[in-house]
């Protein structure tokens, strides 16, 4: 067994799999001669083989019988041969022919697994079960002792315990209270909630983030939906508790300039351990905040510029070696993310320092289509934040 | 065919959650999905729950005590104290302790939970929750990215009202914390599809796990190879899940969309399309049996948002189009800003012999089911009705009622009794008879 092992290992290893190269595969290695082709035991297993048939002829026949009918894949592995070791020899299976029976089916369906088994060892889950090392050279494949493997486990320990039989819930629902039902469409006819929504869109102040153009889609707005909700499907209250509660501006928390060069330098020295920047860094925000912050930060013009800086700063940390970089991840992730392609303006409403439509008019006067077209022409469209921008306001 | 009533479930909260530095489990897709959904007008199609959050209690109802109570404890403060209790679980490189990990487990698992229980009650008939699916987590210890299995625990209440469920799994990995906990018993059969062989996480859903005891029969393993495409993916996937259908006769469907079977994918090695994932979930739509959607893998960010807005978009009957609407994520969504990106597609290394033999082989075992004793096909709990039963809205009386309506309201010549007392729903013999 242990020189098919070897010799499946090889052609393992072979990607190409040449049926060419199989029969230089199959030349005796030193480690061959060494263990198996110890001449002497060999015979003297030879003669005892012998002498155990010539006591029973009928056997012989019958083992030979069985042989016969028995389909090719246990064949050959009664006789050692490996799972990978069948392909060279055995001719392509005929995909025509389906046994009837069950078994043979099983067998056959097995081998047309086999069959297709890629050499490419593929990436796992993170960790989990990770291939051998490639030097290790008794690593005998074969999918039926594979320790890639695993069972599924029986016992307690592992089982769910079913509900014995069915119930129904005599009592209050047990979390009735804790749900939130935000919106419920069968109250209202479809028509009438887009109006609203039309009417809601139309309302809001053409200021800021909001004047940027949304395209012909009709959005939905969970807070003004919620509100109709609350005012009993009455579309008139509804806008009107809009129209008075459109006067407080809605973005609430705006990052000030401060908490973003905190969160900028948080990032550089803990890399994207949130827990650890709102520790040292930013202590205003929960790591909530600073995850969602990150997200849309990681697509600003914003992210761009402190990228190349952090690429600069590399070149330098490279001379001095011994500093722990978490940037050198955080680039390569960026670079395979593919970052740094031109993007279309976008400004977020958590990034929006004050809404001054002087200093940043252009891309707000922008209509969808020509930002794409400017995409297009492969020129930089105007970016809505700036480093250059004056300090703004803090918004809290 | 009736409109079904679909419920949406969301936490505001779930997508800011963070696995740590270089994880490849992203919360945050949601966030983007669901902002995608939002921007797309579908949020007004469908009732919207900010869902109830899971107490220790209810993951108890299938997970260990100790081991809930460890992850409602630990934190990455304190995570030195409980050194032994790491390698206990097994919690680390795949199953990190992170920030809020409990509320994001208590976020996921509650809102699965809900579904469940307004599907039981008929509020809806498709219960939406992309947080949710997390297969792998098994009974006393977290596995591949998943700590809490809210599948189990939704099933478990479903269970409470459908004598079959029926779990359905396209994630590209086996759906093996789901299979394991059901894998003694015929009420609830397990069917994945998903790659195996070659060190592929997590080792388990060969072919030839199909249950035990009186679960024999009732796990169903579709192993498949690196690289398939839509067309091979539908092959096998329709014809697979209509036998299902046709032997085990679910009243209830958990569907697990894990998106990690896309093309692309940043640990997948499928090539499905957004609309070859789509179909799986439209063509389980269209079986018309109550059903809990849940998300569950997928690790390149845009394209889960993209496979699970659009498929939001099939349950509740709506076209969209291919352009993707303005969000505050849109720049995702580079070069292409379509909903429907092109593919490389690379090999596909299953044969159509191959997907005919597995599909045959799945045949073989399910008509296996047929002679079980054990599934109870007969008994129907009080409040379940079948569909023509269902109450009506009240129809308009001066429009005419077809005549197949009309038909249906005759009564049988035995009926003496209206709504409660009515013992005998079962029509006389005689009107059997065209």
């Amino acid at each position: 067994m242990s020189d098919c092992a070897l010799v499946s290992n090889v052609s393992e290893h072979d990607a190409s799999m040449e049926v060419g190269n199989e029969k230089s595969l199959f030349e005796p290695s030193v480690d061959m001669m060494v263990n198996d082709f110890d001449d002497e035991r060999t015979l003297d297993e030879e003669e005892a083989l012998a002498a155990g048939e010539q006591h029973d002829p009928k056997a012989e026949l019958n083992s030979l019988q069985r042989e016969g009918d028995m389909p090719l894949e246990e064949l050959l592995a009664l006789y050692g041969y490996d799972k990978t070791m069948e392909k060279p020899p055995v001719p392509e299976p005929v995909p025509e022919v389906v046994p009837e029976e069950i078994e043979k089916a099983e067998s056959a369906l097995q081998q047309l697994y086999n069959e297709t088994a890629s050499p490419e060892a593929t990436r796992c889950l993170r960790s989990g079960s990770r291939p051998p090392s490639e030097e290790e050279d008794d690593y005998d494949y074969s999918p039926d002792e594979d320790d890639w493997k695993k069972t599924i486990m029986v016992g307690s320990d592992y089982q769910a315990a079913i509900p014995e039989g069915l119930c129904s819930y005599d009592d209050a629902l047990p979390y009735e209270n804790e749900d939130k039902l935000l919106w419920n469409p069968s109250f209202l006819d479809e028509k009438v909630t887009e109006d609203y929504m039309k009417k809601i869109c139309s309302m809001n102040s053409p200021t800021g983030v909001d004047a940027v153009p949304k395209g012909k889609q009709l959005r939905d707005d969970e807070e003004a939906l919620f509100l109709l909700q609350q005012c009993g499907h009455n579309v008139e209250e509804a806008l009107r508790r809009r129209r008075i509660s459109a006067q407080t501006p809605a973005h609430a928390s705006l990052w000030s300039e401060e908490e973003c060069r905190n969160f900028e330098n948080g990032l550089k020295a803990h890399g994207k351990d949130f827990h650890l920047i709102r520790q040292h860094k930013v202590r205003t925000r929960s790591v909530g905040e600073l995850v969602q912050f990150y997200y849309i930060w990681k697509k600003t013009e914003r992210h761009d510029i402190f990228a190349n800086k952090a690429r600069l700063e590399k070149k330098k940390y490279t001379l001095h070696p011994g500093h722990t970089d978490y940037m050198d991840r955080f680039l390569e992730e960026q670079e395979a993310s593919g970052a740094g392609v031109v993007r279309p303006v976008s400004p977020s409403p958590m990034m929006e320092f004050g809404p001054s439509p002087a200093t940043q008019p252009d891309p707000l006067a922008l209509g969808e289509k020509e930002v794409f077209s400017q995409l297009n022409a492969h020129t930089p469209p105007p970016r809505a934040l700036s480093m250059e921008e004056p300090e703004p306001p803090t918004g809290s | 065919m009736t409109q079904q009533k679909v419920a949406y479930f969301y936490n505001a909260d779930v997508g800011n959650f963070h696995y740590g530095p270089g994880h490849p489990m992203k919360p945050h897709r949601l966030s983007v999905t669901h902002s995608l959904v939002l921007n797309y007008g579908l949020h007004k199609k469908m009732q919207i729950y900010k869902p109830y959050r899971a107490s220790a209690h209810d993951m108890c109802r299938f997970h260990s005590e100790d081991y809930i109570e460890f992850l409602q404890n630990v934190t990455p403060q304190n995570i030195q104290s409980y050194s032994k209790d790491l390698l206990h679980y097994n919690v680390g490189d795949d199953c990190p302790v992170f920030e809020g990990l409990f509320d994001f487990c208590s976020m996921y698992t509650g809102a699965s939970l809900e579904g469940a229980m307004k599907l039981n009650n008929n509020a809806c008939d498709i219960a939406i929750n992309w947080s949710g699916g997390l297969h792998h987590a098994k009974k006393f210890e977290p596995s591949g990215f998943c700590y809490v299995n809210d599948i189990v625990i939704a099933i478990l209440e479903l269970l409470k009202y459908h004598p079959r469920v029926l779990y359905i799994d396209i994630d590209v990995h086996h759906g093996d914390g789901v299979q394991e906990a059901f894998y003694l018993t015929d009420r609830v059969m397990t069917v994945s599809f998903h790659k195996y062989g070659n060190y592929f996480f997590p080792g388990t859903g060969d072919m030839y796990e199909i249950g035990a005891e009186s679960g024999r029969y009732y796990s169903v393993n579709v192993p498949l190879k690196e690289g398939i495409d839509d067309q091979s993916y539908v092959q096998v996937f329709k014809p697979v899940i209509s036998n299902v259908m046709e032997f085990y006769r679910p009243t209830a469907i958990v569907l697990q969309c894990g998106a990690d079977s896309l093309a692309g994918d940043r640990l997948g090695c499928f090539s499905l399309t957004t609309r070859g994932h789509g179909e799986c979930v439209k063509f389980v739509k269209n079986l018309n049996v109550p059903t809990l959607v849940v998300g569950g893998g997928g690790y390149t960010l845009r394209n889960v948002a993209r496979c699970w807005t659009y498929e939001t978009s099939l349950l509740v009957d709506e076209n969209i189009s291919n352009e993707l609407p303005y969000t505050e994520y849109l720049e995702f969504f580079a070069p292409d800003f379509q909903l429907h990106p092109e593919i490389n597609s690379t090999n596909n290394a299953n044969s159509k012999q191959y997907l005919e033999a597995i599909s045959k082989h799945v045949y073989d075992n399910l008509k296996m089911c047929q002679h079980s004793p054990a599934v109870q096909m007969t008994h129907v709990p009080g409040d379940f009705f079948p569909e023509e039963y269902r109450i009506k809205d009240e129809p308009d009386p001066d429009v005419r009622i077809s005549q197949e309506e009309a038909d249906k309201m005759v009564e049988p010549k035995n009926e003496f009794y209206e709504d409660e007392k009515d013992n005998d729903k079962e029509p006389p013999p005689e009107t059997k008879d065209p």
